[in-house]
């Protein structure tokens, strides 16, 4: 059968809701159809028959082939399976509730089995808890609070009993003590009264004597507590959090247990060995069952009570392990010898129920194989090998269109390639398979209706993918080719957002199955749809790699074609859909001597091949190499294009490749529509590899060899350089290096080290650069941006560099040195890992040592790296899956609770922003309708004129539908070129007629102007449904992937190092209270005065009294002896320090050291004395003061407690510098508050502090702020509407909640969703103890129900009011009728 | 003479001021001797090499047809005989892309600058603007160039 098509109405019932329950023994027996008592599996005639009544009975269904179900009578497929159950021989407590069955316990009287809270207070929480509107996280909360008033309370208030601690026994496994008299005295009379009783046993034994205490502590059965359970009243139930509806407390202690279907247990029959493999549940089954006989047994015949205990204990255990058979805590004697799988282990992780099997499945109609590149595809092709179109079939109906084709099919059969592989005739049951049989026959029986299997033909639509599947872009759509090889093959173009390369890696494909799979496959997920990522809006899919060198060399100044030359390179162009297509060749650019192409005019052709095409595509923007002057640049780097003509400039990767807007073929996507963009990186990918292969372009030793005058270069560079840190390491020595602002002297010689040596690679770059010939190979793909860059070939050709390792040189592995090859303290270049000599000239051994070390650091990154970003990627998704935007514009969670009213505040679509986050480049857009219309008739528009059209057209009926947010952008843009033109007509008032060819703008053009931005705004609007949240969190995990863990020098401050990068990331999602660099950066009031920053600094920072004393000096006299703190003066002045001897006396009394005010004496303006006490110490005055003035100096005078320093950054890029406090470590609080900072500009890193100190929106755009400055400081843009949602998920329950599972469980309702994610089995159990309802609103439950989820396509059901009908009146009956029964009574 | 948009004797002051970057390309700095414009000037110095100092007639004209009827900007491969180019040794076709005067000062001024491609071989001639009449953004044109024995 093939796969049918989705309709709401063809299923009869709609799931909706799930609850869990915690099921009662009665449930259990109800449910169960045989009760198992056999420990047997099998028979034991050696048949290998399944025990009556043991855990393999056949009437749980059936685990072997041949054997049918005893119940149903269907086979191994058909039967769904029956459940048994097990008797146990005593009650046992359940894992999973166990520490519920404790809170219980500790909210209950142990003597009658209320809740333990005063009535007033349990009236008003069982209102609260009957309040039906009660959300989960509610209920959990107030179970809470009912649980820490009643364990507080010791004595309960209906029965006046003695209530003490339950708690879990530390003795045994699973076992729970009652503390009774904890609260109470030995000697309180009631203790007494116990411990009376033990009087007996006490004078037998002596010994007992110390033990008599524990006796005191009870510790209670399964029974017992059961027993309790029972008593609870019903009224008290919703206290615990329960539904007394569903589930009663007693239910929570196991006395029956229930046996799976066979079906989820198969028994492995080997034929090899005797005797079978059974599954591990089984196996534990059949152990329980074996306790549970000898218990009876024991109990039967009155055994020792020891033994059943122990017996009990054992069976507890294995009951617990068959739930969970992880457990911590097993005695090593009882510990099983193999660990099985317990049930809890078949639904938790990666494996397991939920993440295996419900959230994905396996599927069929897929394939995989190696990836190969073809330039020949076009970019929304994939090739398909044979062997794979013929397997993969698609399910197509016969109708009279496609009958004959459909026949032929038919007739070639599975092993032709256009063929069929199976046949199903309408009406018939079972299909027909077309390898053997009459072929011939079976095509001409063919009939409209029939569903033909065929092969994957040419123009099918396939799924295609990589994994990691990290954002939308990797898996997408495109068209098979069918082709002769054994690997898949796609256009280089598409490599980017399958980030594949060739290296051997494999690609995954899928076959839809249905029409409308194939047609929101083709329209959602094509490639030719997804050219632009949704990160934020760039280009993805652009020409890579040899592309761009193709198009960089052919668009050369000097690149000249002749005649032959310039036609054969046009030629290749014809191809595909344009094999016809009519080539208008240019005017040559050089008529005279000879008639010469430019490589400009015919790279042009790749957009206007002919007059007939419309494309006019209008580009100006600066290259790669762009040097000033603009379109005059010597490099030939600032590229226009105007009507789709090549002017000036050479293409490179950032007019040509992706992760750009000013690429032509973003230009052509967006202005000109995607089918012309995917056209022209074809017809780029053709030429531009046949150029290549006919100009040859290779790499060899003699592009990597310096010339004498580079090799002088370098030298003279490396001598400059070395000059300069021995210069360093001199001053050094001496002691006189400057120091950089919080600072040692070591510290700041490793930074100027650094930054000098890194400096030298840097410089033998730009040598490099300037002595290569333009032709030479890597310098071109340098230049192109099509592969590596300046630090790469600085490295091969002149000098490979400083080696860094976690952002420092090479530390000493040695004592005091890096390798045995250098002296001790050595700190020359050399000895720290810089490595002078380039991969052509060598690399001395110990240069070769450094390397590694570098490459191993390099290596361990991205190990590191790829796991903790693909955790970070899960948690993001998870958190943010749900959110979709509804049509109101409001984003919503599954729920239906907002979080944002518009989303991004504008209601834009981050991946049709052509700006920088805004919708149109006005700019770029004016320049374009300029170039499109000429309109050489019309006159221009004045300054007046362009002002008085805007604000008219403007003001049309058309633009209704624009924001005046919009209006306003507008508005002011064509205000300034207004100016503009106002400005030049009166400048060049004297140049006639000309000047009106200056900023040239007639009506026309302005009207066009606006309809196109008005186009491109209302195209920008965001569609309701989109999946903005999934959107999102791959747009902020995907970047993740690319991020190296590095550090950032902090700006200004060379010494203060802020956490970049993933770790970063983490910390911030995370929502950590300790963040591992938290940075204050605090303005000041007066920011360009540097002695008032350093008195701030001196008010922030921590000083300790040992800072700022000469000495302290115990003092010895006849008559008395104290300690004389010596107060320095000098420095005290120098650090702009507030502090004078009062306020440091008054710092040592307030101090932690208890100094009495009376021992503290001053004695001048710098001199203190402090007199001791001998009380300690045993009287030994001396040693008190000795003790004194050990901890005298760590006494803190000035400053705030939590700041670990502070350091004034100077920003010196404006012509008079200001100055800025950055201070590190927490307190952002007292910092506002300190006098001369600036609290309205002063902010922390820290998310958190921020949160307690500002509030909930100054934490949210801290978190915007903060993921934004890591993402830009890796080079990576993300739009800041991606951003705002993270940040509005995080912050929208009014506390800062971290994508963690902590965060996640307070974010959402679902169990299931939740139970996919993190601590599956705790959620489950949680949510049975609550009864609690699911109501498949997610997106997580929905693909676990298989149910179609509420996002995309999916957000809109049609709504149909259905007429009531009228309420059906009875009928009048004949004899209610008085007439007809007059006759009756007259 | 029809279609005649400039005409003028350039000197060649300086050849690739900034370095040659471009094998096959120099880039001429020119002055005009009656008109007193400036001329920068891409050609290709293989097959037209210029030396410092050199002399040439320049002609822009928007069609090689000597009777000045406008070609339309359509090349035709077989016209190429009896025209306009016949008495020059170098001639290149071209668009108009940009005129504009230039950013710096503010006060009142009359030199104009006309930026042409050929190709990706740039123009510019920059002057007084009434030596610029007649050009217009997108305009199609020819250059003719014909050195001068001294």
């Amino acid at each position: 059968m093939p796969k049918e098509q989705y309709r709401e109405t063809y299923v009869g019932r709609k799931i909706s809701h799930v609850t869990f329950n915690v099921d009662s023994p009665a449930a259990i027996q109800q449910a169960a159809h045989i009760q198992v008592i056999t420990k047997n599996l099998y028979a034991q005639d050696g048949q290998r028959v399944p025990a009556t009544y043991g855990v393999l009975d056949r009437r749980m269904g059936t685990n072997q082939k041949d054997a049918n179900c005893d119940t149903c009578g269907l086979g191994l497929a058909e039967c769904v399976g029956h459940y048994g159950y097990i008797q146990l021989a005593l009650p046992v407590f359940h894992v999973g509730y166990f520490r519920s069955i404790i809170t219980i316990l500790q909210t209950i009287c142990k003597n009658c089995s209320r809740v333990m809270l005063p009535a007033p207070l349990r009236r008003n929480y069982l209102r609260k808890f009957m309040n039906p509107e009660l959300s989960y996280l509610q209920k959990k909360n107030l179970r809470a609070a009912v649980h820490k008033k009643a364990k507080a309370c010791t004595k309960c208030p209906s029965c006046e009993t003695l209530n003490g601690m339950v708690k879990k026994s530390p003795a045994g496994i699973l076992k729970i003590i009652h503390d009774k008299y904890r609260t109470k005295k030995p000697t309180d009379g009631v203790v007494k009264r116990v411990l009376k009783d033990f009087h007996e046993a006490k004078e037998s034994n002596k010994e007992l004597t110390t033990m008599i205490n524990s006796g005191l502590v009870v510790e209670m059965s399964p029974v017992e507590v059961m027993e309790l359970f029972r008593r609870i009243p019903d009224d008290d139930i919703p206290l615990l959090g329960m539904n007394p509806s569903l589930t009663r407390p007693e239910h929570l202690i196991l006395t029956r247990l229930p046996v799976p279907p066979l079906c989820i247990r198969p028994s492995v029959v080997s034929d090899i060995k005797a005797g079978t493999n059974e599954d591990d549940l089984t196996m534990k089954q059949s152990e329980i069952l074996l306790i549970n006989d000898v218990i009876s047994r024991h109990i039967a015949s009155g055994g020792k009570s020891e033994l059943v205990q122990e017996d009990w204990d054992y069976l507890q255990l294995h009951v617990a392990l068959y739930i969970n058979s992880e457990m911590s805590g097993i005695p090593l004697s009882m510990q099983p010898k193999k660990p099985g799988r317990g049930l809890v282990q078949r639904l938790k992780g990666k494996q397991g129920r939920f993440r295996g099997n419900l959230s994905g499945k396996r599927v069929d109609f897929s394939s995989r194989t190696v990836i190969s590149p073809d330039p020949n595809l076009q970019i929304q092709e994939v090739g398909v090998p044979v062997h794979v179109a013929k397997i993969l079939t698609y399910p197509e109906r016969v109708f009279p269109a496609n009958l004959l084709w459909l026949r032929k099919l038919v007739c070639n059969g599975p092993d032709v390639h256009p063929g069929a592989n199976y046949v199903q005739q309408r009406g018939l049951k079972h299909k027909k398979y077309l390898k053997y049989g009459n072929r011939e026959k079976i095509a001409q029986e063919l009939k409209c209706g029939d569903i033909v299997e065929r092969h994957l033909v040419d123009g099918d639509v396939v799924l295609f993918n990589r994994q990691p599947s990290l954002h939308k872009l990797s898996i997408m759509c495109h068209r098979a080719r069918v082709q002769p090889q054994r690997t898949f093959r796609f256009n280089e173009c598409v490599c980017t957002p399958y980030n594949a390369d060739f290296d051997g890696d494999e690609m995954n494909m899928h076959l839809p199955q249905t029409e409308e799979a194939r047609a929101e496959a083709l329209i959602l997920m094509g490639n030719k749809s997804n050219l632009v990522t949704p990160r934020n809006g760039e280009l993805l899919i652009a020409a890579t790699q040899d592309f761009i060198t193709g198009g960089y060399l052919m668009t050369q100044r000097d690149c000249f074609f002749t005649k032959d030359e310039a036609r054969q390179l046009a030629s290749c162009l014809l191809a595909g859909q344009d094999s016809t297509m009519r080539i208008d060749m240019p005017t040559p650019a050089i008529l005279k001597p000879r008639q010469l192409w430019t490589g400009k005019q015919i790279f042009s052709l790749i957009m206007k091949p002919n007059k007939n095409c419309e494309v006019k595509a209008n580009l100006e923007t600066k290259g790669k190499n762009y040097t000033g002057n603009k379109d005059m640049c010597v490099q030939d780097s600032y590229v226009i294009i105007r009507n789709s003509e090549l002017l000036c400039g050479s293409m490179d990767k950032s007019t040509l490749g992706s992760g750009t807007k000013n690429s032509i073929f973003y230009i052509l996507l967006r202005d000109w529509g995607e089918e012309y963009a995917v056209r022209g990186m074809w017809r780029l990918a053709r030429m531009a590899s046949f150029y290549i292969m006919n100009r040859g372009f290779s790499f060899g030793i003699i592009d990597v060899t310096p010339g004498k005058k580079l090799i002088d270069a370098k030298n003279k560079l490396l001598e400059a350089g070395y000059s300069k840190c021995d210069g360093y390491i001199l001053e050094m020595e001496k002691g006189t290096l400057q120091c950089q602002p919080g600072c040692t002297m070591e510290e700041t010689l490793e930074a100027v080290m650094l930054s000098e040596l890194s400096s030298i690679r840097e410089l033998a770059a730009k040598a490099c650069f300037r002595e290569l010939h333009p032709t030479n190979a890597p310098l071109v793909m340098a230049q192109s941006g099509s592969k590596g860059s300046n630090i790469n070939i600085s490295q091969m050709i002149a000098c490979v560099g400083q080696q860094a390792l976690n952002g420092k040189r090479v530390p000493n592995g040695f004592e005091d040195r890096s390798l045995p090859h250098f002296e001790r303290h050595s700190k020359i270049p050399a000895a720290r890992g810089f490595v002078e000599n380039s991969f052509y000239s060598g690399l001395t051994p110990t240069e070769f040592f450094f390397h590694t070390m570098g490459g191993r650091e390099g290596l361990v990154d991205t190990a590191v790296k790829t796991a903790e970003t693909g955790y970070l990627q899960r948690r993001l998704v998870k958190s943010l899956e749900d959110l979709v935007l509804h049509y109101d514009m409001t984003v919503r969670n599954a729920m239906g609770e907002v979080v944002e009213f518009r989303y991004g505040s504008d209601g834009l679509d981050p991946s049709y922003m052509e700006g920088k986050d805004r919708p149109v480049d006005l700019a770029r857009v004016l320049a374009d309708v300029r170039a499109k219309y000429l309109s050489r008739d019309e006159d221009p528009l004045d300054g007046d004129g362009i002002e008085l059209a805007a604000a008219e057209t403007l003001a049309l009926d058309d633009f209704k539908t624009c924001t005046q947010e919009f209006k306003n952008e507008l508005l002011t843009f064509l205000k300034s070129i207004a100016a503009k033109v106002r400005n030049l007509r009166t400048r060049y008032a004297q140049c006639g007629p000309l000047v009106k060819q200056l900023e040239r703008l007639t009506l026309t053009q302005l009207v066009q102007f606006l309809r196109v931005c008005h186009h491109k705004y209302q195209r920008s609007v965001i569609e309701p449904g989109t999946a903005v949240g999934a959107l999102a969190a791959q747009s902020i995990g995907e970047p993740g992937t690319q991020m190296t863990l590095k550090t950032f020098h902090f700006a200004g401050v060379a010494s203060m190092n802020i956490t970049q990068g993933v770790p970063r990331v983490k910390e911030i999602i995370n929502a950590s209270r300790n963040i591992s660099t938290p940075i204050i950066t605090a303005e000041l009031m007066q920011p360009t005065d540097q002695e008032f920053a350093r008195r701030v600094k001196g008010r922030i920072e921590k000083t300790t009294l040992g800072e700022i004393t000469t000495y302290i000096d115990e003092m010895y006299l006849p008559n008395e002896c104290f300690l004389l703190i010596r107060l320095d003066a000098e420095r005290i002045r120098l650090l702009c320090l507030e502090v004078n001897v009062e306020s440091i006396v008054y710092s040592i009394c307030t101090s932690k050291l208890k100094i009495k005010p009376g021992n503290v004496h001053i004695v001048s303006e710098w001199a203190i004395k402090v007199s001791a006490e001998a009380c300690k110490q045993g009287g030994w005055l001396n040693l008190a003061l000795q003790q004194l003035a050990r901890q005298l100096p760590a006494v803190v005078v000035k400053g705030l407690p939590q700041v670990a320093r502070a350091v004034i950054a100077c920003n010196d890029t404006d012509s008079v510098p200001t100055y800025k406090l950055c201070v590190e470590g927490d307190g952002l609080r007292d910092v506002i508050a300190t006098y001369g900072v600036d609290g309205r500009k002063t902010t922390s890193n820290n998310i958190l502090e921020v949160f307690h100190t500002l509030g909930i929106e100054a934490a949210k755009s801290t978190i915007i702020s903060e993921i934004q400055a890591v993402m830009e400081g890796h080079g990576m843009s993300v739009d800041r509407r991606h951003v705002e949602l993270l940040a509005g998920q995080m912050t929208a329950r009014g506390e800062v909640l971290g994508i963690t599972r902590y965060g996640l469980a307070r974010m959402k309702e679902s169990v299931l969703n939740l139970a996919s994610f993190e601590k599956t089995a705790d959620h489950l159990f949680d949510a049975a103890y609550y009864g609690q309802t699911d109501c498949i609103e997610g997106v997580s439950e929905s693909i676990i129900l298989g149910v179609p989820a509420a996002i995309g396509t999916g957000v809109l059901q049609l709504l149909h009011q259905h007429p009531r009908a009228e309420p059906l009146q009875p009928r009048e009956l004949l004899f209610d009728r008085p007439e007809f029964h007059s006759s009756i009574w007259e | 003479m029809a279609g005649v948009l400039f005409e003028d004797i350039f000197n060649v002051k300086d050849i690739d001021p900034e370095g040659k970057k471009f094998d096959r390309c120099s880039r001429l700095h020119c002055e005009s001797e009656s008109f007193k414009m400036d001329l920068i000037l891409d050609i290709n110095s293989w097959i037209y090499p210029m030396e410092l100092g050199d002399k040439f007639r320049l002609v822009l004209a928007t069609t090689l047809r000597e009777n000045g009827y406008p070609d339309g900007g359509e090349w035709n491969p077989l016209e190429t005989e009896g025209n306009r180019a016949d008495s020059f040794e170098y001639v290149m076709s071209g668009k108009v892309y940009r005129i504009e005067g230039d950013e710096a000062a503010m006060e009142p001024a009359s030199r104009l600058a006309a930026y042409v491609s050929f190709g990706g071989l740039l123009m510019r001639l920059q002057g007084d603007a009434n030596n610029l009449h007649g050009f217009e953004v997108d305009q199609h044109m020819y250059l003719l160039m014909k050195k001068l024995a001294f």
